[in-house]
């Protein structure tokens, strides 16, 4: 009985070997923060990307080849960003890199690639009027906060009608900052008084002083550019000194760990969102899914970091089931309204990413869509 | 405006309680003991999980990790200080092996509690805003200011009224006359790490507390403040830290509010460099700062 | 191992052999002062400076790689006067103190320099520095030092070392050595913070930390102060154990980055209480003993 069970096996395995005795591995270096300030986005991506990769060598779509994603982290941090970037490109040769987590860590690494010409798919870089920018070898699949920002802003102001502001941003961040830079011009767009703008460090822990000051000021509405760790202290400490009015964050509230470090300080707080989770969309759901089933409840970073990989894939598929470095950047340039949990996905001319995006409300502890 | 100033107090008191203990170890030793910070941020951690896992109350957690920390400050004592304690540049060498320790527990936290910032269970922290005439002021301001406040007062108490105490302002006199006198010198010593770790750990307790924020890297944060603190006030002057501690709270607390966060560090420092230019021995020192 | 093997694993550690270069440079920029027996922690200020004026004049003024080098070595040690003048007769620990809130200030007035981005720095710098460029500046600084040695500054620098009030009875000009060693420190770090910027693209304050000069002191004590070499073995040291031990700790289950914490923390510990000489005296002493050995066995 043994021995046929056994004999079964050593069949099966030749069965299902066959067809891959001949594939192709085309490796995508993963850099992402699984330690630091950005960890709690890392951990999503990494998800996301290990998922995706699964997906796509399961249903056959890149036939003969086999995708590889290699995860490792960069620490938040620029100097072990580009370590970890310098081995992708020269130690695991790598077809395309995923990440990083940040745009400041993008600034300093992205420039590495470039000049060694493998591609780059940012699925979280948020920072208009850069990254792209940096080279033809970049690219990127997130929403830059100047296209989520303006329209969130103007359906917060549709729904709650306010007037003044008051602006709190990290500014040793290149996100939080740029995302604050679009804030402001798009509270200034929509004629709202800008009362009063205060700043604090990514290390700081104590927004007592910022926000007193603000709140003494009275504003409408109370706009925030911040990681996710000073997001949920920051809403924290607001409430805590009687702060009632509402809050608006940025790209970096967009996580579930936000709603998790505020508990309820994070009720009522609104957020732009490139991720639309309410998407009926049977992709959307068949993502958010199978994200449940690994034990991981996706947020916005796991669903672009998804994408990422879904789009690196139809980039070799284009370039006729090639998956060396040209072959996919000249790929990535062919992708045209790719289903993808984010909705149909393409690049704009300039290599940043174009789709829908939507504004979010967190209400009873969970992220819903705002109508 | 009033709102501005209790902020200010409240971060004053906990810069006051870490200054506390470092100018204790300054006072005895005349070292600087550099693994102060490493202690700050471990006795957060064990405050944390004796509330996160055990489930104990604030109120059993807090005394027992400034229990841990004054231990721990004993070891500090015995593996850094004491072999160097003949030796002719015990001063420097003193400094160097505390920060080497420091960098140990500092790796030792890294790697059981990870990188990340932890956060006390909901529910730890009273979050409630109370009203004082205009201001409002979050329930949490007023418990560690308080708090802190009581821990000062008790300190004294020691330094003043006790035997312990008068022991430890001899020693800190003069180490050879009060072993001439009697005194187990290195006990007393060890008695003082104790303490000064002790009002460490507390800082590092009611830091995590305040902003519900607990990571390897606290310790950094406050390590330099503590040492403009301890300059401010005059190295080895415990009054002077608590003053100093108050001070460059509410300094720092209006610097953000006047000029922007960025500044908030400038100010500590600006004034460290001031003092030790303009008047070597702080506020209320006295120790001679200069060489011959 | 073919060439297309060792082209690859050349590429791949090429930062470490780099690093170990530029930390060299950096222990080398502690120790001088420490030669004259004062603790100066501000060298991550002058780091910063260097780097910063050396990457502005490539990046706006486009000058050429030497004469920014140049200029990044000299702008750190002329702001080193008038830093070092008012602190110098500051007494061990509150020189240390003070050295430090300098190294902030200068952190600081960077992170809110609008003018260079701020806390994002400076990108895109070309990448001129070359391994070769790296070890010239070390070589360099190495040759000063050595001349300095045995030379009658030497003998003064190490008089002040030992008792500074008797040296000064001496008729030996502490202040001026001091002030020259300040200023020679900060030559070398402004060296070692312009060659830094033009190798890794990115120049951000948050590199020139408290913990940054504290990690510069640890590879000078752990190499050892008594040579002037000593510095560069402790940088060697300890910028390629934890590459080493990279394997070790993930086999034990230890993150990378505690491990090379704790790594350090230990080694300077160790160093510290039963080998202040530092790791560079270990052959010296391994000698002796041999010595004192074989002194023993043929004794009668």
């Amino acid at each position: 009985m043994r021995f046929a069970g056994r004999l079964t096996l050593v069949a099966a395995s030749f069965l299902f070997a066959a067809p891959q005795a001949r594939a192709e591995t085309v490796k995508i270096g993963a850099a992402f923060s699984l330690t630091g300030n950005a960890a709690a986005y890392g951990a999503q991506q990494k998800a996301g990307v290990l998922l995706a990769a699964e997906e796509v060598n399961k249903s056959g779509m890149l036939p003969g080849i086999t995708l590889e994603v290699v995860v490792e982290d960069d620490g938040t941090n620029p100097q072990q960003g580009i370590a970890v970037f310098d081995r992708f490109i020269n130690r695991d040769k790598v077809s395309a890199i995923i990440g990083p987590t940040l745009s400041t860590l993008a600034e300093a690494a992205d420039p590495r690639a470039q000049e060694q010409k493998t591609p780059v798919v940012a699925v979280s870089n948020t920072k208009p009027n850069a990254i792209t920018t940096i080279g033809d070898y970049i690219w990127r699949v997130s929403l830059t906060e100047a296209q989520v920002i303006p329209s969130a802003t103007r359906a917060a102001r549709a729904k709650l009608g306010f007037k003044t502001a008051g602006l709190l941003y990290g500014n040793d961040d290149a996100f939080t900052k740029a995302g604050f830079d679009v804030m402001k011009s798009a509270l200034e767009k929509e004629g709202v008084q800008i009362l009063g703008i205060q700043t604090f460090a990514t290390k700081d822990r104590d927004f007592n002083a910022q926000l007193t000051a603000l709140k003494g000021l009275k504003p409408d509405v109370l706009f925030v550019s911040a990681l996710v760790e000073q997001a949920g202290s920051i809403a924290v400490q607001a409430r805590q000194l009687g702060y009632t009015g509402p809050m608006l964050g940025g790209n970096g509230f967009n996580s579930t760990k936000f709603i998790q470090l505020a508990g309820p300080a994070a009720e009522g707080v609104l957020v732009g969102t490139a991720w639309n989770r309410a998407s009926q969309d049977p992709l959307n759901q068949k993502f958010i899914a199978a994200m449940k089933a690994r034990g991981t409840d996706p947020d916005q970073f796991a669903a672009q970091a998804y994408t990422g990989v879904l789009v690196v894939a139809e980039a070799v598929k284009q370039a006729g089931m090639k998956g060396g470095r040209d072959d996919v950047k000249a790929g990535l340039a062919k992708v045209k309204d790719l289903p993808t949990p984010l909705g149909a996905f393409s690049f704009l001319p300039n290599r940043d990413g174009d789709h829908a995006a939507a504004v979010q409300v967190v209400k009873g502890g969970k992220f819903e869509i705002l109508q | 405006m009033g709102q501005q100033i209790v902020n200010g107090l409240f971060l004053g008191s906990i810069y006051a309680l870490f200054a506390l203990g470092y100018t204790l170890v300054f006072g005895v030793l005349d070292i600087l003991n550099l693994a102060h910070q490493a202690v700050f941020m471990l006795c957060a951690y064990v405050a944390l999980l004796l509330v996160g896992s055990l489930h104990l109350h604030m109120f059993a957690a807090f005394p027992l990790a400034v229990l841990a920390g004054g231990l721990l400050g004993i070891v500090v004592d015995r593996v850094a200080f004491k072999p160097l304690r003949g030796r002719s540049d015990s001063n420097i060498s003193g400094l160097i092996s505390s920060i080497a320790l420091a960098t140990i527990l500092e790796a030792v936290g890294l790697q059981l509690f990870g990188p990340d910032v932890e956060r006390f269970p909901l529910g730890t922290v009273p979050d409630r805003g109370i009203q004082i005439g205009g201001a409002v002021v979050s329930e949490i301001q007023v418990v560690i200011i308080a708090i802190a406040l009581l821990v000062m007062g008790a300190l004294t108490f020691l330094l003043q009224r006790t035997r312990l105490g008068r022991r430890i302002r001899a020693v800190a006199e003069s180490p050879l006359a009060a072993r001439i006198l009697g005194v187990n010198v290195d006990r007393i010593i060890a008695a003082a790490f104790f303490l000064s770790s002790a009002l460490g750990a507390a800082a590092g307790v009611l830091f995590g507390l305040a902003f519900n924020n607990v990571a390897p890297d606290m310790g950094r944060a406050v390590e330099l403040k503590g040492l403009a603190v301890i300059i401010l006030g005059g190295m080895g002057s415990m009054p002077g830290a608590a003053v100093a501690g108050f001070a460059l709270g509410l300094l720092e607390v209006f610097t953000v509010a006047k000029l922007g966060s960025s500044y908030r560090d400038a100010i500590a420092f600006g004034v460290l460099f001031l003092v030790l230019v303009v008047r070597p021995h702080g506020l209320f020192g006295k120790a001679a700062l200069r060489e011959a | 191992m073919n060439s297309e093997a060792l082209r690859d694993l050349w590429l791949t550690y090429q930062s470490t052999v780099a690093f170990i270069g530029l930390n060299g440079l950096l222990a080398l920029s502690v120790y001088t002062t420490l030669a004259c027996g004062q603790l100066s922690l501000g060298q991550a200020g002058f780091m910063a400076l260097g780097a910063y004026t050396s990457t502005i004049l490539t990046l706006h003024a486009h000058l050429p790689f030497p004469v920014v080098l140049a200029a990044g070595t000299l702008a750190p040690a002329l702001l080193a006067v008038p830093l070092a003048l008012p602190v110098l007769r500051l007494k061990g620990v509150f020189l240390a103190i003070a050295t430090i809130g300098f190294g902030e200030v200068v952190r600081i007035f960077f992170v809110n320099l609008d003018y260079t981005n701020g806390a994002l720095g400076l990108v895109a710098i070309p990448q001129r520095t070359r391994l070769w460029t790296i070890y010239a500046a070390l070589a360099g600084a190495l040759f000063v030092l050595w001349r300095i040695r045995g030379s009658r500054t030497g003998y003064a620098l190490e008089a002040i070392r030992e008792d500074e009030p008797a040296a000064r009875t001496m008729g030996i000009h502490a202040d001026a050595y001091k002030l020259a060693m300040m200023v020679l420190g900060a030559a070398f770090a402004g060296l070692a913070g312009a060659l830094d910027a033009h190798f890794n693209f990115i120049v951000v304050p948050s590199s020139y930390s408290f913990a940054r000069v504290v990690e510069m002191l640890v590879f000078a004590v752990v190499g050892g102060t008594a040579v002037f070499y000593g510095p560069v073995v402790g940088a060697a040291f300890l910028t390629l154990l934890p590459e080493v031990l990279r394997e070790v700790g993930s086999r034990v289950g230890m993150q990378p980055g505690p491990l090379r914490l704790f790594v350090n923390g230990l080694v300077l510990l160790l160093v510290i209480l039963f080998l202040p000489d530092g790791l560079a005296s270990l052959p010296r002493r391994i000698r002796r003993r041999l010595e004192a050995r074989r002194a023993a066995a043929h004794a009668p």
